[in-house]
């Protein structure tokens, strides 16, 4: 855009109102870093709710019920679902969270049976402790790295949720969004620990089916399996599960795109009114630089790049606090015992950076344009 | 043929109903390497004539030809990248960026101009020494004295090496001394570097300097028998 030899004279002109561009770049700062966070939330929801070609999993619920303390199922309808064809593996589980609703912080666990606990473990990495721990104690519990992080947990240590006291064996990390902030129990301890249904019910099975594409009809013919028995079941997607389970917060997240766009026109307004004040106090330098023989186009696009630099510095800021808030506090929005992981990826951070440098070029195109078409003898007359 | 030539170059702007000619059908050569000084009373469309030659104005009629090249009919950004070839402007209140060091000031215009760093910081340096204002390179226009501005103002006009100087009262500002200062300066561009100057000045002292003078009223260039006998009859009524 312009040659490098122009910056230092650039750094110099933004430099010149200290003061007004520092409260601009906070403003930036405080504004970039929440479309950020907003970015950040979005995709979040994304990656919780998106199915992809490669999945395979489904999750059998009880019919019309979408929190797990009202769905119950018996743990016996294990066998008939094995037994559906095209149905490769099944874990029945239980899930307890503190709190039904959706919240910022809430702990979910998910009692499974030990021996179920190879065909987890496949997409874990353990990053402390160790699973062989896990199965030697009945109250053993296998925490996700993230509701690890978030609540300090350490192997070794016991804590007390739902009225559930459980010791922490080992911490995982995964690919899955929900691995990440749940407690794997023993569901034999879970089932007698935990208030409301007791032995032999479970909240919901977790299907594993042999061929992707055919995830649709196994669902189907694992619902028809149960349509006349007293306890129905529905049949989903475990990411369009997550999706309907959690409709409030993609509703909720959906509505914090409109927060996000509001967060970049307030970017625009307060850059271009930084070089909208400073062009009209230059309007005789401007003309001075003419007479030296720049440019009405070099002349515009010194103006611009003043735009992207306080654009860049307050997205550069608004980015870091981002990664430091969302990284350190590992947010992750509950519902239903289901979560979604607020995380700010090197993708978000990159396009909000591009996003500020484009606003930082929008906001100086209209004084840039009417400072280079001024006529030169005239602004030295107009003092 | 002379450097510099004016045919009934004409400045007009059109004011409501009527117009007002700051220039009126004027005709002017001026020779390379010459000295001129325009005099007159104010008003009279010295500047006005001065921005012309400079390009940073366009007339509304009339010829003005500077060595061979018709620039009234260049294009704006022809016109700029032909400034910064041929002129170097030095003005009454010196306009140097306040933001940038003495150095700085006088770099900018070399900025337009692909050369080595090293180029340019001699010939940055060689500027500020013939100025001799070479001490106060990283200082800011705030720090530095009037007389010591224009200086670096100079050393900024002169610094891309034009061939055609012009300046507007540069002495205008300034106290006695420092005035005769910066006018010995400005000979010596004319006498040792075969500068082409032309100068707008007030100050008779000043005009001594140049090689020729000329008087400009109302927008027309008056008989040098006529010199300042406006002003003469002025000052008697
Ligand atoms: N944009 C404009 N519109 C109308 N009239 C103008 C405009 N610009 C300049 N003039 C007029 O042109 C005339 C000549 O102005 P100019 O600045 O050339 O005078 P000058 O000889 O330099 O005077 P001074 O000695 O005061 O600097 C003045 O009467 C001025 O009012
Ligand atoms: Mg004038």
């Amino acid at each position: 855009m312009i040659a490098p030899r122009y910056i230092p004279v650039v750094f110099k002109q933004v430099w010149r109102h200290r003061t007004r561009s520092m409260l601009t770049i906070a403003g930036v700062t405080v504004a970039m870093f929440l479309f950020i966070a907003v970015q950040a939330l979005q995709k979040g929801v994304h990656d919780a709710t998106s199915i992809t070609a490669a999945d395979q999993t489904l999750v059998v619920y009880r019919e019309n019920r979408f929190c797990p303390a009202t769905s119950r199922l018996p743990e016996r309808y294990l066998e008939r679902i094995v037994r559906v064809p095209g149905v490769a593996e099944v874990i029945p589980m239980k899930v307890v969270v503190n709190n039904c609703r959706a919240a910022l912080d809430v702990i979910t666990y998910r009692g499974v049976p030990a021996e179920d606990l190879t065909l987890l473990g496949r997409r874990w990495v353990v990053t402390a402790g160790s699973l062989e721990n896990w199965k030697g104690r009945a109250d053993a519990a296998i925490v996700g790295e993230h509701l690890a992080a978030r609540r300090g947990f350490k192997v070794g240590e016991s804590f007390d949720s739902s009225g559930v006291t459980v010791n922490i064996a080992a911490i995982i990390r995964s690919d899955e969004p929900q691995d990440q902030n749940v407690a794997y129990v023993h569901l034999p301890f879970l089932q007698q620990a935990a208030a409301g249904g007791g032995v032999g019910v479970v909240t919901q099975f977790s299907v594993k089916v042999a061929d992707p594409t055919r995830l649709e009809q196994v669902g189907k013919a694992i619902d028809d399996e149960f349509r006349t028995e007293s306890e129905p079941t529905t049949t989903r997607s475990e990411k369009a599960f997550v999706a309907q389970a959690g409709q409030d917060i993609v509703e909720i997240v959906g509505f914090t795109r409109l927060l996000g766009w509001g967060c970049l026109a307030a970017v625009l307004a307060l850059v271009a009114n930084a070089i909208v004040l400073s062009v009209q106090d230059r309007i005789k330098e401007h003309a001075v630089l003419q007479t030296l023989g720049f440019g009405s186009g070099l002349i515009a696009r010194l103006i611009i790049a003043e735009g992207v630099v306080i654009g860049l510095i307050g997205g550069v800021l608004g980015a870091a606090l981002a990664v430091g808030v969302v990284g350190y506090g590992r947010f992750s929005i509950s519902a239903e015992g289901l979560s979604v992981n607020v995380s700010a990826s090197p993708r978000v951070i990159l396009t909000g950076l591009a996003i500020a440098a484009g606003v930082g070029i929008l906001a100086g195109l209209a004084p840039a344009w009417q400072a280079g078409r001024r006529e030169i003898a005239q602004c030295f007359r107009a003092v | 043929m002379a450097l510099i030539e004016c045919r009934s170059l004409t400045k007009a702007y059109k004011r409501g109903s009527g117009t007002i000619t700051p220039l009126h059908e004027l005709d002017l050569d001026v020779e390379s390497g010459d000295f001129l000084a325009l005099m007159g009373p104010s008003g009279s469309g010295k500047t006005t004539l001065l921005n012309l030659i400079a390009g940073i104005d366009r007339p509304t009629g009339g010829e003005l030809c500077i060595d061979g090249a018709d620039i009234a009919t260049l294009s704006r950004s022809r016109l700029a990248d032909w400034r910064s070839e041929n002129i170097g402007y030095i003005f009454q209140l010196y306009n140097l960026v306040p933001v940038l060091t003495a150095y700085e000031n006088v770099e900018l215009p070399l900025l337009l101009h692909r050369m080595p760093g090293r180029e340019r910081h001699e010939r940055v340096r060689t500027a500020l020494r013939l100025v001799g204002i070479a001490d106060r390179h990283d200082h800011y226009p705030r720090q530095l004295s009037g007389g010591q501005e224009q200086r670096v103002a100079i050393a900024r006009a002169i610094v891309t090496d034009p061939r055609i100087i012009v300046a507007d009262e540069p002495t205008g500002d300034l106290d006695a001394e420092s005035a005769t200062a910066i006018m010995q300066l400005l000979t010596r561009l004319n006498r040792e570097l075969n500068k082409t100057l032309i100068m707008v000045t007030h100050d008779a002292k000043c005009a001594g300097y140049a090689r020729r003078a000329l008087h400009l009223e109302k927008g027309r260039l008056v008989e040098p028998g006529r010199i300042g006998s406006e002003a003469e009859q002025e000052a008697a009524a």
